[in-house]
């Protein structure tokens, strides 16, 4: 079944905050109340003993039974855990940020323009009479981490392999003077993209090939899907001739999985930012 | 008859659909249509690392041919199952051909040299001037008619190597 997200009409997204300004959230906005005090670095106990005898006033409202944990009148709750999680999701970011490879999202040649919403990018492209469009999604583009032989051989001061974010992409070809868009999903093969050095097989795949009506959100299931894996040969090279004409070809391929990685982690260093921001009461 | 063809390098565009129509007239003119011939299309660090593991040069080159059977030169496999029905692999460094042939017709230069692998497959080979003069033959012979069916003007690979 063809990605039905492919035809999803989606509004113009706004390009995907850069990880390096200031946290993706603003601080979580105090209740009306008392206010915090600094965290202080005492155990968890002291912060019930300055709590004094409930009145509405105290700085700090000690909830009885709640393990360790301080209200501290944001609607949340603070333990150890929380305060240690905190401190090893900033520890994790900072070290993100380091490793990041690309600050800003890289550019695909070829006059390819981006827009991206959220986990979801779109590369469009005019090319005479035609727009072509790439659309993609990075939630679940990781292919599994090598196995656990290769693992146990690698010597200790080897550095991990690079993590690569490979999605399954949906190509949409639509002319002027035609109601139907052509649709091609395309797959990375699992086994082989991102390692070191070439592998034999082709870069990407074909994997299901449709028409659907242009401009229609909902996807048409009663309109003839092309499965590939029992394809004539010489089709399967035809439509990737098709491709490789209108700029899908190897080399986009891998350069869409270099601005994949980047919003991969992108989004996901935004995630903990996030995660940071509501674990830790600002 | 299976051909099959893949492109693994990401250096030089390339058109599948017209390699596979040339593959597919070569084998009709060795005789050859009925069996199954796998082709990469390879860039320089895969063809480095093959023909390092396999003729311990790691450095790569423009054909390397993996047989499936050992056949005399011009010789036919008899299967006798589905899959001795595999003629074997050709790569063809589409990175090193495309650098060493500048301004040439790529499609052609890689028919030329497809053949050249195709002919390795079927046993033949050019390690003395004899073996060298039969393949070129041969060779010749199989792009003679696929000029006539394309209207190309193809020469064989190996022209002057002895």
């Amino acid at each position: 079944m063809l990605l039905a997200r492919a035809l999803r009409a989606a509004a113009a997204a706004l390009p995907a905050p850069r990880p390096l300004l200031a946290a993706a959230l603003p601080p979580r906005a105090p209740r009306p109340g008392p206010v915090l005090p600094a965290p202080a670095p005492a155990p968890s106990r002291s912060l019930w003993q300055l709590g004094g005898g409930g009145g509405r006033a105290a700085l700090l409202r000690p909830r009885r039974g709640s393990a360790g944990g301080v209200s501290c009148g944001c609607g949340g709750l603070h333990t150890e855990g929380d305060k240690a999680f905190a401190q090893f999701l900033a520890d994790e970011i900072k070290e993100e940020k380091k490793i990041q490879k690309h600050k800003a999202l890289p550019q695909v040649s070829g006059g390819w323009e981006l827009e991206v919403h959220g986990t979801e990018a779109k590369l469009l492209r005019k090319v005479a009479g035609e727009r072509i469009t790439v659309t993609f999604n990075i939630n679940n583009s990781i292919p599994p981490s090598v196995d656990e032989d290769t693992q146990e051989d690698q010597k200790p001061d080897e550095q991990e392999p690079d993590i690569t974010s490979t999605p399954n992409f949906v190509v949409e070809v639509v002319k002027d003077d035609t109601k139907q868009t052509l649709v091609l999903d395309c797959h990375y093969p699992e086994d082989e993209v991102g390692h070191e050095g070439e592998e034999e097989s082709d870069i990407f795949t074909i994997r299901e090939v449709s028409f659907q009506p242009t401009g229609e959100a909902d996807w048409k299931d009663t309109n003839y899907t092309l499965n590939t894996d029992s394809l004539d040969w010489a089709l399967y090279d035809h439509l990737m001739d098709f491709l490789a004409d209108r700029g899908v070809d190897n080399a986009f391929a891998d350069e869409l999985i270099e601005l994949s990685t980047a919003l991969e982690h992108q989004e996901y260093i935004k995630f903990l930012e996030d995660l940071k921001s509501f674990v830790k009461c600002q | 008859m299976s051909l099959v063809i893949r492109n693994a390098q990401r250096s030089v565009p390339l058109r599948r659909a017209p390699l596979r129509r040339a593959l597919s007239a070569l084998l009709a003119a060795l005789g050859a249509s009925r069996f199954d011939v796998a082709l990469v299309c390879a860039g320089d660090g895969l063809m480095r690392r093959l023909n390092g593991a396999y003729r311990q040069r790691p450095e790569p080159t423009d054909v390397l041919s993996f047989p499936a059977h050992r056949l005399a030169a011009g010789e036919l496999p008899r299967p006798r199952c589905r899959h001795e029905y595999h003629l074997g692999d050709v790569f063809l460094g589409v990175e090193y051909i495309a650098r060493h042939a500048p301004g040439e017709d790529l499609e052609g230069v890689l028919t030329v040299t497809a053949a050249h692998g195709l002919c390795h497959l079927l046993g033949y080979q050019h390690n003395t001037k004899s073996e060298w003069q039969q393949m070129y033959q041969k060779e010749e012979e199989i792009l003679e008619k696929l000029n006539q069916l394309m209207g190309t003007n193809l020469r064989p690979l190996t022209a002057g190597l002895f």
